[in-house]
């Protein structure tokens, strides 16, 4: 695999008009490592994601993906040019909650795409290396499926392979199992928890706290566009300091806990 | 009625016919990628030009054709656009059509759901192959049976370039009218052309519909 990246975010500012999404949001992802970003709805963290490769655009503070400055030539200077972000995308996969896969493609295609497109592969070489990313996310059996063929799970799963195709240096995950139903929810963490395991740097927003907890090296908790803690599963699920994060943390056991 | 004149000027209708078909569908590929064009640009072009398309549109869907058609030949010597009729006529279906067309790709681009364009954009597909791979189809999809709808519109405002000379059905049905006074002869077979045109294109458009949508909607 290509080398995992390291991404470093320094003092992240965002604003939505008046309404400030980041406030000062300072969070350093270790290469190879899985961090997840977790918090109630509303607490920025699906932002922060965006911000990492400037779906979304942050206003203030850099965000470095292996030292190099994302967004903008110089911090707080002009947007960089459309062609070196490209380049800069190449190294950063992302999935999504709804999927997105593209519904007039089959399968196969929707993992070609990219990398005929942007790597610029011959159509055969595109599509074999296609099929060895989904053969890798448990779909070789499903390339010549169109979306609106396959479960939720399968799509998400085919955009993972679109993603991992192109042997990014980091992988987004914003809430990949949110729109999911419950009993597919297993298949798309497997291979999440496999490429982890392969060693690929991964941030990850999700409410999946079971994930959170036994596959994450570092959970980080946000709050109304703040960072309130960033620690070990185990520093932040078994003993938090901060109320807010108890607090959560109640609310969802709540939620989930049921008695017969 | 008294059909018996069609074996006279039956000869004559049909090559009417045929340069209305003619006229239909030239000035529907015309002004079809000319809205194209424009709603593109206005998606990507600058403030400034944005504005101007949006003059544009209202101007030309704010006047009548038949307006539109004397303006063009009958004013345009005076500014040096010297045009024989049938390119008049063409250009003016063009500049007729193309605003309606713009607005029914505008609305088919707004259908495409966001998400699919920022995954383009994240894999790091170049703007221009964004368009061309994603956001065309997509929008063409939905927008099919609009655009189809249009085009329907647009062969019976063909009839308008009698005016201007064009010797398609309407112009060869008004001289059939008054060389015989056959006025309700003439005008059940341009009525009866007219229906078998919008019929034709109308099974081809739905055709078209479940061909595109196939793999789209769940089946």
């Amino acid at each position: 695999m290509t080398q995992a990246a390291s991404v470093d975010m320094t003092r992240i500012n965002k604003f939505y008009g008046p309404f400030q999404a980041l406030r000062d949001v300072s969070l350093h992802i270790p290469p190879g490592k899985v961090t997840c970003l977790i918090g109630p709805s509303g607490s920025g963290k699906s932002t922060l994601l965006r911000c990492i490769n400037f779906l979304e655009r942050y206003d203030a503070g850099e965000i470095r993906i292996d030292g190099q400055l994302i967004g903008y030539d110089t911090p707080g200077g002009r947007l960089m040019s459309g062609r070196r972000l490209r380049e800069m995308r190449r190294d950063i996969g992302m999935v999504f909650q709804q999927f997105n896969l593209w519904p007039h493609m089959t399968a196969l295609q929707n993992v070609a795409e990219g990398l005929e497109r942007v790597r610029g592969l011959p159509r055969a070489e595109a599509e074999a290396q296609a099929r060895a990313a989904l053969d890798k996310v448990g779909l070789g059996d499903k390339t010549a499926n169109h979306p609106a063929r396959l479960s939720g799970g399968q799509q998400q799963r085919v955009a993972i392979a679109r993603a991992i195709a192109m042997q990014p240096r980091v992988m987004l995950f914003d809430e990949p199992t949110s729109a999911l139903d419950p009993e597919l929810v297993g298949e798309v963490l497997a291979v999440m928890k496999q490429l982890a395991a392969e060693g690929m740097t991964m941030v990850v927003v999700t409410h999946e706290m079971g994930f959170a907890a036994h596959v994450a090296d570092r959970v980080a908790f946000m709050e109304r566009g703040e960072l309130v803690a960033a620690g070990t599963p185990a520093e932040i699920f078994a003993n938090p300091r901060d109320e807010r994060i108890r607090a959560f943390l109640h609310s969802y056991h709540e939620r989930n806990a049921f008695e017969v | 009625m008294e059909l018996s004149v069609l074996q006279q000027y039956g000869p004559m209708l049909l090559r009417g016919f045929g340069i209305t078909v003619f006229c239909w569908l030239a000035g529907t590929v015309l002004s079809m990628a000319l809205g194209l064009m424009i709603a593109l640009a206005q998606r990507y072009g600058p403030r400034w030009l944005n504005w101007l398309l949006r003059a544009y549109i209202e101007v030309i869907r704010g006047t009548p054709f038949l307006v539109q058609l004397f303006v063009l030949y009958y004013g345009g010597p005076l500014v040096g656009l010297r045009l024989d009729a049938l390119p008049a006529g063409l250009l003016g279906l063009t500049v007729y059509g193309s605003p309606y067309f713009a607005e029914i790709f505008r609305s088919g681009f707004g259908a495409v759901p966001h998400g699919q364009i920022e995954a383009a954009r994240a894999v790091g597909i170049p703007e221009p192959s964004i368009v061309r791979r994603i956001l065309l189809p997509l929008a063409l999809v939905s927008a099919l049976p609009a655009l189809v709808n249009f085009s329907i519109i647009l062969t019976k405002e063909t009839v308008i370039l009698s005016i201007i000379t064009v010797p398609e059905l309407m112009y060869q049905t008004q001289r059939m009218s008054t060389e015989t006074f056959r006025y309700l002869e003439a005008n059940f077979v341009l009525a009866l052309f007219f229906w078998g045109l919008v019929e034709t294109i109308s099974r081809l458009g739905r055709r078209l519909e479940a061909r595109v949508t196939r793999h789209i909607e769940r089946g």
